[in-house]
């Protein structure tokens, strides 16, 4: 019988000592991404193995699974090239560093998280360019939240620790890190960190929430409902589609900033809401890597049409990620978003029109982007070719988890009874979902 | 009766046969796949005579008393009305789908076509066989997609314009609805139906959304429910999608003119219970429903082509059947979608034989070379005062005394008497062009079937309202909630009266050659054809909308542009 304070340290090792084998096959760049996929696979199975056994926090447990998940379909989605090797077994690191943080209690978690924060600005100074604004912004971003991070490990006071989670979670006017992370970081990282980043941050904001004052919560609604703005209007001014959908995601986290910081709880409907979203955006990240994959990196949206007709299997799977990012039924965005809207407290405010101008604004951009891509005249010089098998997966996974996540009932995901004792209260789920 | 699940079910059946399979069995795939949707609409009058027999039927795959059990609630709930939707649906999918196998034949994509037609009748299927208000927001969203996808030919920019502005618009119409249900649950804690009515009955709220101005909860809630209804049910300013939506093939328009637009009606009549509780609401929808229908059919009079046409003549119909709901007058309204849906289905699966006839005939449609009779005819002139006076005073008297229906109680009453009345005289004047023909035997067959369509009319909405809403004391609390003030009524009759009359009277002088002897102010004329030229361009609504669009993106653009100087 294992000591049950050593599993979270098993579940965090499985991935760390795959990135560490997988050195032993780094000449030969097919089998290394069979490797990474199959340690992703092993991680799931440990993870599931000990799911009952794993610490429970009031967000639930579903991070614990989602986060495997998220990164077998990022190394899935992938071209077995040699150029994305470094990125591959960067996964898995962050795959052991984020299941560590995610189960392991104080002070090691934090230590882990600096440690993370710390490896993504180095990663994200090695691909900036020097022409970017936004990129140095984000390292910037990133090593103030190394800081903070650092800071509230020693210390365990309460505004770094805010601060380290609103550079995680992305809220303006600290989303600079986020935009850069899925904007510059190279292969399976983008769709993998996107789910990653904020879930820590969901996690270390139950902690936080209750500890903090009225008035640094009442800054944080303010910011909330200004970002979801911000990022609706950054989102329909984009052409370039990471920017696209790190803005829109961007907005979408701002709505769950507000409810968590409105409610100053944070219960599985959160996690259902932030892990749909975050799937659904690496799935759409995953997407754009299939036309990447095609035709070059720096390709226009605007001058690749008519996918639906050449490309009928990629067509079919981007569109129903796309349904699941507009927040349409039966996809877990739209059940997190619903669970959110009738757990929160009735208010007459700003707020809910902000909310409505969000969830309506995704349907636009959202479809913009897409349509373009599926309609219109098929180019005669351009070479089609539909999503190869491991694509395919890849995109199907993320489909098949996104509806998984709308049709189980939140329940399913609050795991072990035991709580980390943040002090934070879990709202009863007076709605079936 | 738990087999009527299978209704539901069995077009989605009709698309997965369609769907899956190889190319060589896809023809014969298409046209197995007519029966399980023919099975559907017997299975839909199996249903209808159980409900009408047995009562409601109710299957729940959830506990609701249970707050954890299925991620969505899903359930039936079939009573009446829902009965009644689905023959509707069901017969006109079946139709349709018989229809679309021949019109699509040799498209290359007509299998996707055959399986959106099953998919989107089996989503209409249940959502009006919801049995809460969550699940009826799940289909109603999953419809608005459904539109989009069908129109079809995405290849064509003006056909995908079309959808997605369609897509845009009736996402708004969604907003509004999922706040309409977060409120309801907020206030009521329920999504269920029959529980919902009797909370909101029973717990009168106030809510103040900003300070001076007060609100009841049930206001609040339909109001917002009530957008959500405007946007399916294409009323003023929320319709420019449906003109808009006219390059999808003409079977979908059958389907989307005689199911889908009727959304909003049927939501309407799903929750009447709540809608009854406000007046200020059913005050509003009347107030909709009269503009859209006013200007729905001028628009239609302005157009010079046949879809748009019909187009438009839709969105008069569904605003004339708002109009009766703000009146109280739910089953009328049920009543009305059912017949404008059969009638437009018909009209829209014909249009394509009229527009493949005049490319063929150059002189197709043909004019009518007679001439109209420029005598005075003492014959014309009294069938048409019978038509105008005597016979709505005999309607008035019939109704009153014969049928004993409170008419000064009933407003929706009064004014549906008063559309029959205008809708069978005007048609009947047209029909029978009394203008040109001076004939006995013309007038009387003229007036004894405008009697007998009258008649028979207002028997089979009485049966109807009797059968849908069984309880006379629930309809006369609908009527009574949507009354309007007896001075601003009678005023509107009156009015319109005078207006249809005189109308009538223009007409009739200027077919027999008196229009140069009737003197009309020069500015009338002249606003006349400013009129004209506004309605024949749909009152710039597109251009509206289109310059709204431009305005957000420039805004859009010139905050990105400052931000991007910022972050250099």
């Amino acid at each position: 019988m294992i000591d049950p304070m050593l599993i979270p340290w098993l579940v965090a090792a499985v991935p760390l000592l795959g990135a560490l084998l997988g050195f032993a096959v780094w000449s030969h760049p097919e089998k290394l991404k069979v490797w990474s996929v199959t340690v992703t696979l092993v991680s799931l199975l440990a993870v599931i193995v000990s799911f009952f056994r794993l610490t429970g926090s009031t967000e639930g447990l579903l991070f614990v699974v989602l986060l495997p998940l998220a990164a077998c379909v990022s190394l899935l989605g992938q071209p077995a090239h040699q150029e994305h090797r470094l990125a591959w077994v960067v996964t898995l690191v962050f795959l052991g560093v984020g299941l560590g943080i995610l189960t392991i209690p104080s002070p090691s978690g934090p230590i882990a998280l600096t440690l993370l924060l710390g490896l993504i600005t180095f990663l994200l100074y090695w691909h900036h360019d020097p022409f970017w604004g936004p990129s140095w912004l984000g390292i910037g971003t990133y090593g103030l939240g190394t800081l903070c991070a650092g800071i509230a490990a020693m210390t365990d006071s309460a505004i770094p620790s805010l601060l380290a989670c609103v550079i995680l979670l992305p809220l303006v006017p600290f989303h600079h890190g986020y935009v850069a992370a899925l904007t510059r970081l190279p292969g399976s990282l983008p769709s993998f960190t996107v789910l990653l980043l904020p879930a820590i941050g969901l996690h270390r904001m139950a902690t936080v929430l209750p500890t903090v004052s009225d008035i640094v919560i009442s800054v944080v609604i303010l910011l909330a409902l200004s970002g979801a703005l911000y990022g609706v209007i950054k989102a329909l001014a984009q052409s370039r589609v990471r920017l696209l959908l790190a803005y829109g995601s961007l907005s979408f986290f701002s709505i769950l900033w507000w409810f968590v910081a409105a409610a100053r709880t944070v219960g599985p409907q959160a996690a259902v809401f932030l892990g749909s979203m975050a799937l659904v955006t690496g799935g759409l990240l995953l997407a754009w890597q299939v036309i990447r994959t095609r035709y070059g990196d720096d390709v226009d949206p605007r001058a690749i049409t008519g996918l639906a007709a050449t490309m009928p299997q990629f067509a079919v799977l981007i569109s129903l990620l796309a349904l699941a990012a507009m927040g349409l039924p039966p996809f877990g965005v739209f059940a997190g978003f619903m669970g959110l809207l009738l757990a929160s407290a009735r208010t007459v405010s700003v707020a809910p029109f902000v909310v409505a101008i969000t969830w309506l604004a995704a349907s636009w951009y959202i479809l913009d982007l897409v349509q373009r891509l599926l309609f219109g005249r098929k180019r005669p010089d351009l070479r089609y070719e539909d999503v190869r098998q491991s694509e395919f997966a890849s995109l199907l996974m993320v489909v098949v988890i996104m509806f998984a996540l709308g049709l189980a009932p939140t329940n399913l995901f609050e795991g072990a009874p035991q709580s980390t004792g943040t002090g934070a209260t879990v709202e009863s789920v007076s709605w079936n979902r | 009766m738990p087999y009527a699940i299978f209704v539901p079910l069995l077009p989605l059946l009709a698309a997965l046969i369609v769907l899956v399979g190889d190319e060589g069995s896809r023809q014969q795939r298409g046209k197995m796949a007519a029966y399980p949707i023919a099975g559907a609409f017997l299975g839909a009058i199996a249903t209808l005579w159980w409900v009408a027999t047995q009562g409601p039927i109710t299957l729940r795959f959830y506990d609701p008393a249970s707050p954890a059990t299925l991620a969505f609630p899903i359930g039936f709930y079939i009573d009446r009305l829902s009965a009644v939707m689905m023959v509707l649906i069901s017969g006109v999918g079946t139709i349709i789908y018989i229809y679309s196998i021949g019109y699509m034949y040799q498209d290359p994509h007509d299998r996707r076509y055959l399986t959106l037609i099953g998919f989107t009748t089996s989503v209409l299927l249940c959502m009006v066989s919801s049995a809460n208000l969550m699940m009826l927001f799940l289909f109603w969203q999953v419809l608005s997609y459904m539109l989009y996808l069908l129109a079809h030919n995405h290849t064509h920019p003006a056909t995908l314009d079309g959808a997605f502005r369609t897509f845009t618009l009736l996402r708004v119409g969604d907003v509004a609805f999922l706040s309409g249900i977060v409120l309801a649950y907020q206030l009521y804690g329920t999504f269920e139906f029959q529980a919902l009515f009797a909370k909101a009955a029973d717990t009168p709220v106030t809510l103040s959304p900003w300070p001076g101005l007060e609100i009841s909860g049930a206001t609040a809630v339909t109001l917002l429910l009530f957008i959500g209804g405007m946007s399916k049910s294409a009323q003023f300013p929320l319709h420019i999608w449906l003109p808009r939506s006219l390059y999808a093939p003409t079977p979908v328009h059958a389907l989307l003119h005689a199911g889908i637009i009727n959304a909003g009606g049927f939501l309407i009549n799903r929750l009447a219970p709540l809608f009854g509780l406000s007046s200020t609401t059913l005050h509003v929808a009347f107030v909709v429903g009269t503009l859209t229908a006013i200007l729905g059919a001028t628009m239609m009079l302005a157009q010079n082509d046949i879809k748009k046409t019909l187009g438009f003549s839709t969105i008069g119909q569904m605003g004339y059947m708002i109009m009766e709901c703000g009146l109280g007058a739910f089953s009328l309204a049920v009543f009305h979608l059912i017949a404008h849906g059969l009638f437009k289905a018909t009209v829209f699966l014909n249009c394509g034989n009229v527009i493949h006839k005049a490319r063929q005939d150059p002189e197709s449609p043909h004019a009518d070379p007679r001439e109209e009779e420029k005598e005075f005819s003492p014959l014309t002139w009294s069938t048409g005062f019978a038509t105008t006076l005597l016979i709505p005073l005999l309607i008035l008297l019939v109704t009153h005394g014969v049928l004993r229906i409170p008419l000064l109680e009933s407003q929706g009453t009064v004014i549906f008497l008063f559309f029959i009345w205008i809708t069978s005289s005007q048609a009947i004047l047209t029909l029978t062009r009394l203008r040109a023909i001076a004939s006995w035997k013309v007038s009387s067959a003229m007036l004894l079937t405008l009697l007998f369509v009258v008649f028979v009319y207002l028997f089979a909405v009485e049966s109807f309202t009797a059968f849908l809403y069984p309880n006379p004391d629930e309809v006369a609390s609908y009527f009574q909630a949507a009354a309007l003030p007896n001075w601003l009524f009678d005023s509107m009759v009156v009015i319109a009266t005078i207006l249809t009359v005189v109308s009538w009277g223009y007409l009739y002088m200027r077919a027999h050659g008196h229009s140069q002897t009737m003197w009309i102010p020069g500015w009338v004329e002249g606003l006349g054809f400013h009129l004209y030229v506004v309605f024949m361009n749909r009152l710039y609504m597109d251009e509206f909308y289109q310059a709204l669009g431009r305005a957000v993106m420039r805004l859009v653009h010139r905050v990105d542009k400052h931000d991007a100087r910022w972050t250099k």
